[in-house]
């Protein structure tokens, strides 16, 4: 894990310098006390300290030993990659073609991918999940559930 | 006389066949929820906020308070099961609990879960009306520095007790602070870290973030790991034997003390109360080699403590407005969608309310009881059920419970986002916990460190003169000394070794 965690301490110290940075251009005091710059300056300075702590344990330290699930196959990251864009998906197509069309394309996808169900169940469910969900929200519960272009 | 009066009132608005429906629905909602593997009861709890929406706020509460406890619950069923827990607490109900179903002893263990997880909580709801109205008359003395040194102890704890690595509990809390400071200044009103964004002048909401740390991390670490579960264990009969009794007594009795006392504690986190409840009975034991072997106390005293700390991790959050758990911070979220917020104000302002509440957690405590071993084969079917299509299912209500708060798209994008980085934090053993609570804390923290220092012109002494607030600035400093001592001789320790 040393150089995930280098990479890693890294990483948070580039962001520590953004955040401080960025905090200077807000006010850091005022006649009041402390301005809206202030806490996040301050944070910004821990998390630079915590970094390079990190950094130099990963470094100077015993290595951790790499649990043996922390890298995937190509098929594992595959499978993250296609329920990430499945819900990225569902975010861009929920108020355009409406919430029973893009659930069902969510749903068919993620199950096919994840699953070795047959066809029929993966329709089945992907109509309950739907269809059959839209009714329960809108009908029974009185949620407002998006409907897109084609009406639905 | 003046607690029995309110309680009695909360009672009568609790009864009515409305509010008993609602305690009902959200039980037996929260059990399933705890009985998904990996989701647990925050992600859980997050999801089915929408389910209330059109409720009123006693229902609603009393619905969500509900799926809470039912769901810390329901994450016995798969530790005893498939020795998968439902959620962090019931990790060490695993060791005992599985080994006992391993020996066709599965009803017992979950039988006596859910007596211990009754007695625990009514025990610690009676401490709730007990001590209920002192800190509340208590929490409003506090000013600005006693809030703002309240929140740094439960902060120290958080950071010290929940992960295995001091530097990386700390980084995550310190993200948590900062992502808190996202949105609009809570003093001056000022916007910051927005860019121009006007989703983000309320910074992020917690309902979404706790979606994605829990529940979307979850089911992406599941497809990767293209998860299946096994359930190979026996029923048996649910009916205790004398000797299961006799041996559970003293493991309940002490696991509600650990329990009630650790959860009184703003920020310990529920897997503490649980290990150390097991940890205390393996050490009073006779026999402590049966532990590991399917002992009925390693299940006893642990499922006690969880559902003891549960119910009293809720006094800091109606007494001061602060939550001690990432679930209670969901819970504290769906206060405030309801137009209420959790402090000692809320039994001033919203007495009728908040006593249903807390009668409701008695009955919902029955329910649970009652509920809970005839529904066994439920849950057995649900656990039957292939995980790719209980992880879909999960995704569409994450995806509704995320979009449906608001309206927003922008919550989904932003579930997203913590789901990948929830994601990123299990592989580098980052824990998600401070995060969250920091991410609420945050603010309040904040307010209440710059309006002390506006109230002594920029002095600090302000913090260390005041009694109260020097006294909780000790305990914390005492924490984190005591929790940087231990970081450091775990890595000498570690050294010496190798």
């Amino acid at each position: 894990m040393r150089r995930t965690y280098q990479f890693t301490g890294s990483i948070l110290l580039c962001l520590a310098v953004y955040v401080g940075y960025e905090s200077l251009k807000l006010r850091y005091y005022t006649t009041l006390g402390p301005g809206p710059g202030f806490f996040a300056f301050w944070l910004s300075l821990i998390l630079g300290v915590l970094a390079a702590a990190m950094m130099l344990q990963a470094t100077f330290g015993r290595p951790e030993p790499m649990p043996p699930d922390t890298f995937a196959d190509r098929g594992g990251y595959l499978r993250v990659g296609a329920v990430a864009l499945a819900i990225l998906a569902a975010a861009l197509l929920l108020e355009r073609i409406g919430f029973r069309l893009t659930m069902f394309a969510v749903y068919f996808f993620v199950l096919r991918m994840l699953g070795k169900q047959s066809l029929l169940t993966v329709l089945v469910i992907a109509l309950m999940g739907s269809f059959g969900v839209y009714f329960v929200f809108v009908r029974w519960l009185s949620v407002p559930l998006p409907v897109g272009v084609f009406g639905w | 006389m003046e607690t029995f009066h309110l309680l009695m009132g909360g009672f009568a608005a609790v009864m009515q066949p409305t509010n008993l429906m609602f305690a009902f629905a959200g039980c037996v909602l929260g059990t399933l929820v705890g009985v998904l593997p990996g989701i647990g009861p925050a992600a859980g709890t997050a999801i089915l906020i929408p389910l209330t929406a059109t409720l009123d706020p006693t229902g609603a509460i009393i619905m969500l308070a509900a799926i809470y406890y039912g769901a810390m619950y329901g994450g016995t069923i798969t530790s005893v099961l498939i020795n998968t827990p439902g959620e962090a607490a019931s990790a060490v109900t695993c060791i005992d609990g599985y080994a006992m179903a391993k020996r066709g002893r599965a009803g017992p263990a979950l039988a006596i879960a859910a007596i211990g997880s009754f007695v625990g909580g009514t025990v610690a709801t009676m401490g709730l009306v007990m001590l209920a109205l002192p800190l509340t008359k208590l929490a409003l003395s506090f000013g600005p520095p006693e809030y703002f040194a309240l929140l740094l102890v439960g902060l120290s704890l958080v950071t010290g007790l929940a992960s295995h690595s001091l530097v990386r509990g700390l980084i995550a809390a310190i993200l948590g602070l900062l992502l808190a400071q996202i949105g609009t200044d809570p003093v001056v009103g000022a916007p910051r870290f927005t860019y121009g964004q006007t989703e983000l002048l309320d910074g992020f909401g917690i309902v979404p973030v706790v979606m994605g740390l829990f529940g979307v991390a979850e089911i992406l670490l599941n497809a990767e790991a293209h998860a299946r579960q096994v359930f190979d264990t026996r029923m048996g009969s649910v009916m205790l034997s004398k000797e299961d009794i006799r041996s559970s007594t003293g493991p309940i009795a002490r696991g509600t003390v650990i329990g009630f006392f650790l959860g009184l504690i703003p920020g310990l986190g529920s897997m503490i109360p649980t290990f150390l409840s097991y940890s205390i009975e393996k050490k009073l034991s006779k026999t402590p080699e049966r532990f590991g072997q399917g002992a009925i106390e390693g299940v006893a005293g642990p499922e006690t403590a969880n559902n003891a700390y549960a119910n009293a991790a809720l006094i800091p959050l109606f007494t001061l407005g602060i939550p001690s758990s990432p679930t209670i911070a969901v819970l504290m979220g769906a206060f405030m969608i309801n137009g209420l917020v959790p402090g000692p104000a809320l039994f001033v302002e919203h007495a009728q309310f908040v006593w249903a509440v807390i009668a409701s957690l008695y009955v919902g405590n029955v329910i649970l009881l009652i509920l809970n071993i005839p529904f066994i084969p439920l849950w057995v079917a649900i656990l039957k059920i292939p995980y790719s299509i209980l992880t879909t299912i999960i995704l569409g209500f994450c995806l509704i419970g995320a979009y449906s708060l608001s309206n927003s798209i922008f919550d989904i994008v932003a579930m997203l986002g913590f789901g990948v980085l929830g994601y990123l934090f299990k592989k580098l053993d980052i824990p998600a916990a401070p995060l969250v609570l920091t991410l609420v804390l945050g603010p309040l923290m904040e307010r209440g460190l710059r309006q002390s220092l506006e109230m002594s012109e920029g002095d600090f002494s302000i913090f260390f003169t005041r009694p109260i607030s020097g006294t909780l600035l000790a305990v914390a400093g005492i924490v984190i000394a005591i929790s940087t001592l231990q970081a450091f001789r775990a890595v000498r320790g570690a050294d010496s070794e190798s």
